[in-house]
C-alpha cells in the first residue's frame, strides 16, 4: 500500500521580480562607502549553492540511467523497450508532468522556477520511495534506497538555492485523502514507467535551469567585491 | 496584468486535473492472475462503448510479442479474447505483461500474469549465537531452479515447552537467506526453530529444528595478536594473543587453532592442539620468510557445557619475518623445541652422565648448551634486520 502522496497543485502564479531586487541592491550598495570587510558570504553563498545543485542535478541524471534501466528489465517488455509510450490515462495526476511550454517555462521567475522545481522533486521523492518495497532483487531495492537519499539531498540543496537567494520556501501542502492508487498490477507498472520517465525530464531540464541560474548570480557578486577591493 | 491573467488560464488548461477523468479505455480478465506452471488460461478484453472500437480492431501482445491471431476469438462486438496454452514460468517476477491493443498499436489495457510454482520447503538452517547474546540463522531455498515467483521467507520459533511462535524480524544479515534475532533469549532451554516460505501459490514450511543457544556459541577472533622473533632463532616465531573480552566473565576452556602461511603461498598451515593457552611457539620455519599467522577462537565448554562451540571467525592476519639462515620441521611446541634432536638427545645423556660421575661440573647441562647455541647466531647476525611483527 502506498502511502498518501500529494496530488499535482495548480501551479500558482508566479508572484515577485527578483531582477528587480538584485538591481536595488546593488545600486544600493555601490552608493554605501566601501566597507572593508564587505560580508558577500550570502551572495557567495548563493553561487556556491547553485553550482551544487547543478552538479547533484547531474548526478542524479547519471545514476537514474542506471536505476532506471534495471527497473524497467524488472518490469519486463514491453516496458524495457526503448521506443514504449504508454498512454498517460486521464486519472487525476499524481506525479508532477515535466512536459510544460518551454518558453512558457522560461517566461517564468526564478523565483517560481524555483518553487516549481522543490515541490515537484518533493513529490517526486514521495512517489519513489512508495516503489514497491518487495520489488525485485535486493540490488534493485539498494539502488532505490541510494537513489532516493540521493533525491532528498537535491530537495534540500533546492531549499538551500531558495533561501540564499532570499525567496520564502514553497508551504507544504497538505495531502488530501483519496487520492486513486492504480487499481491493478499493470496500470501499477505504468505508474512507475511514467514516474521514472518524469523523473528523467525533470533532471534534464533542471540542469539547464540551474547552469542559467549559475550565470546570473556571480556577476553581482564580483562587482560586490571589486568595489571592496578599490579601498 | 492581462499576461498574468493568460498565464492563469493557460496552467488551469494544463493541468489534467481539471479534466474530468475518463473511463478506462478497456477492461481484462481475469486481472492479474496466479497460475501454475504448464496451465491454460483465456483472457478477454473488452473495450469501453466511449472508444468506438470492434473486436476485430483488436490484438494481444505477451511480453511485447504479438500472439498469433489463430488463438482470438470474437466473443462479441467489442469483446475479443485470446487462448494461452501451457504457460512457462513468468519471465520476470513482477508477472508477464498481457496487454490488449488497437490496430495502431496503442495500449487500451493489461494484465500481469504471474505463473510459476508452489515453494519447496526450505532446508539447511544453520544457527550461531555471537557471545550467547543474540542467534542468527541461515537457511537455502528448497528448490534449487526458481520458483517464478517472488517466494517470501519467515523465520519463526519458540520455546519448546512454553508455546508461543516468535517471529524474526531482521533479514539478510548474514546472506539473502538469514535473520537475526537480537535479544529476548534464553539459555539452557532449547528452542523448536522453522522457516516459512510463502509465495502467490502456496506456503511451504522446513522442518523443524531444536537447539539450546549454548550448544551454538561462538565469539570474536582473539585480539591483540602479536607474532614476534624468538631471540635470533631463524626457523620460529612466537604467537602471543588475548582471549575474546566478551566471553571474559564466563567459565569456559577457550580452544584456540592457529593458522600460518608463507608470504606467497595460499597454502594455510594449521595448528590444531593449542588448547587453552593464549601463546604459542611456532618451529619448523623457514629463516629469513614472512609468514602471515591468524588465530580463531572456540569458546568449548562455556557453562560446563561438554559441546564443542562455533569456531570465531579467524583474527586479522599479522606479518612477521624469522631471521635468516636454516632448519626444518612443524608444530607448536611451547617448551622451545630445538631441531636435529638426535644430537641434543645424545647431549642430555651425556651431560647427565657429567653430572653423576664428574664432581665439579654442575653447571654443566643442556641450559649451558642451549646458550652457547644463541650465542652462536648473535656473532653470526648481520644483515636483514626485518623486525619482527612488521606488516609488509
Amino acid at each position: 500500500l502506498s502511502p498518501l502522496c500529494p496530488p499535482s497543485l495548480r501551479h500558482r502564479v508566479p508572484t515577485g521580480d527578483s531582477w528587480g531586487i538584485f538591481t536595488f541592491l546593488c545600486a544600493a550598495l555601490c552608493n554605501l562607502p566601501a566597507l572593508p570587510a564587505l560580508n558577500c558570504t550570502e551572495e557567495l553563498g548563493a553561487g556556491q549553492s547553485i553550482q551544487k545543485t547543478y552538479d547533484l542535478t547531474r548526478y542524479l541524471e547519471h545514476q537514474l540511467r542506471t536505476l532506471a534501466g534495471t527497473y524497467l528489465n524488472y518490469l519486463g517488455p514491453p516496458f524495457n523497450e526503448p521506443d514504449f509510450n504508454p498512454p498517460r490515462l486521464a486519472r487525476v495526476e499524481r506525479v508532477p508532468s515535466a512536459t510544460v511550454d518551454l518558453d512558457l517555462w522560461r517566461g517564468l521567475t526564478d523565483n517560481a522556477r524555483l518553487a516549481a522545481n522543490y515541490r515537484a522533486y518533493s513529490r517526486l521523492l514521495c512517489y519513489l520511495r512508495a516503489l514497491d518495497g518487495q520489488a525485485g532483487t535486493a540490488e534493485l531495492r539498494h539502488r532505490l534506497g541510494h537513489f532516493c537519499s540521493s533525491l532528498q539531498g537535491l530537495v534540500l540543496s533546492i531549499a538551500g538555492v531558495m533561501s540564499s537567494l532570499g525567496y520564502p520556501l514553497p508551504a507544504g501542502p497538505p495531502a488530501p485523502p483519496g487520492t486513486p492508487v492504480a487499481s491493478n498490477d499493470f496500470l501499477k507498472k505504468m505508474d512507475d514507467f511514467w514516474l521514472l520517465k518524469e523523473l528523467q525530464t525533470w533532471l534534464w531540464r533542471s540542469a539547464k535551469d540551474f547552469n542559467r541560474l549559475k550565470k546570473k548570480v556571480p556577476p553581482a557578486v564580483v562587482t560586490l567585491r571589486l568595489e571592496a577591493r578599490g579601498f | 496584468m492581462i499576461e498574468k491573467l493568460l498565464l492563469l488560464l493557460f496552467f488551469f488548461f494544463f493541468t489534467p486535473s481539471f479534466v474530468s477523468p475518463a473511463a478506462d479505455p478497456a477492461v481484462i480478465s481475469p486481472q492479474d492472475p496466479t497460475l501454475l506452471i504448464g496451465s491454460s488460461l483465456v483472457a478477454t478484453c473488452t473495450v469501453s462503448p466511449d472508444f468506438h472500437l470492434k473486436a476485430e480492431d483488436l490484438y494481444w501482445t505477451l511480453n511485447g510479442r504479438r500472439l498469433p491471431a489463430a488463438s482470438y476469438a470474437a466473443l462479441g462486438p467489442t469483446t475479443l479474447s485470446v487462448a494461452l496454452a501451457r504457460l512457462n514460468g513468468s519471465k520476470q517476477q513482477s508477472g508477464d505483461n498481457l496487454v490488449c491493443h488497437s490496430r495502431d498499436g496503442g495500449i487500451l489495457a493489461g494484465s500481469c500474469l504471474y505463473v510459476g510454482l508452489p515453494p519447496e520447503k526450505p532446508v539447511n538452517i544453520t544457527c550461531w549465537s555471537k557471545n550467547m547474546k543474540d542467534l542468527t540463522c541461515k537457511w537455502a531455498p528448497g528448490t534449487e531452479g526458481e520458483t517464478f515467483l517472488h517466494t517470501n521467507y519467515t523465520l519463526k520459533y519458540k520455546l519448546r515447552w512454553y508455546g508461543r511462535d516468535n517471529t524474526c524480524q531482521e533479514y539478510h544479515t548474514a546472506g539473502p537467506y538469514s535473520c537475526h534475532i537480537p535479544k529476548d533469549l534464553a539459555l539452557f532451554t532449547p528452542y523448536e526453530i522453522w522457516v516459512e516460505a510463502s509465495n502467490r501459490l502456496g506456503v511451504a514450511v522446513s522442518d523443524v529444528v531444536m537447539l539450546d543457544i549454548l550448544d551454538v556459541v561462538t565469539t570474536d577472533p582473539p585480539s591483540d595478536v602479536h607474532v614476534s622473533r624468538v631471540g635470533d632463532l631463524e626457523d620460529q616465531l612466537s604467537v602471543r594473543w588475548s582471549s575474546p573480552p566478551a566471553l571474559k566473565d564466563f567459565l569456559f576452556q577457550a580452544k584456540y587453532q592457529i593458522q600460518y602461511r608463507v608470504e606467497d603461498s595460499s597454502e594455510w598451515k594449521v595448528v590444531d592442539d593449542v588448547g587453552n593457552q593464549t601463546s604459542c611457539r611456532l618451529a619448523g620455519l623457514r629463516p629469513g620468510t614472512v609468514y602471515f599467522v591468524q588465530v580463531r577462537c572456540n569458546p568449548f565448554g562455556i557453562y560446563g557445557s561438554k559441546k564443542a562451540g562455533i569456531w570465531s571467525d579467524w583474527s586479522n592476519p599479522t606479518a612477521a619475518s624469522t631471521p635468516r639462515s636454516e632448519r626444518a620441521a612443524g608444530g607448536c611446541d611451547p617448551k622451545g623445541g630445538e631441531q636435529n634432536t638426535t644430537l641434543r638427545r645424545e647431549l642430555k645423556q651425556f651431560f647427565g652422565w657429567v653430572k653423576k660421575h664428574a664432581y665439579g661440573c654442575s653447571n654443566l647441562g643442556i641450559k649451558l648448551y642451549d646458550q652457547w647455541r644463541v650465542w652462536l647466531q648473535k656473532s653470526h647476525k648481520t644483515r636483514n634486520q626485518v623486525l619482527p611483527g612488521d606488516k609488509l
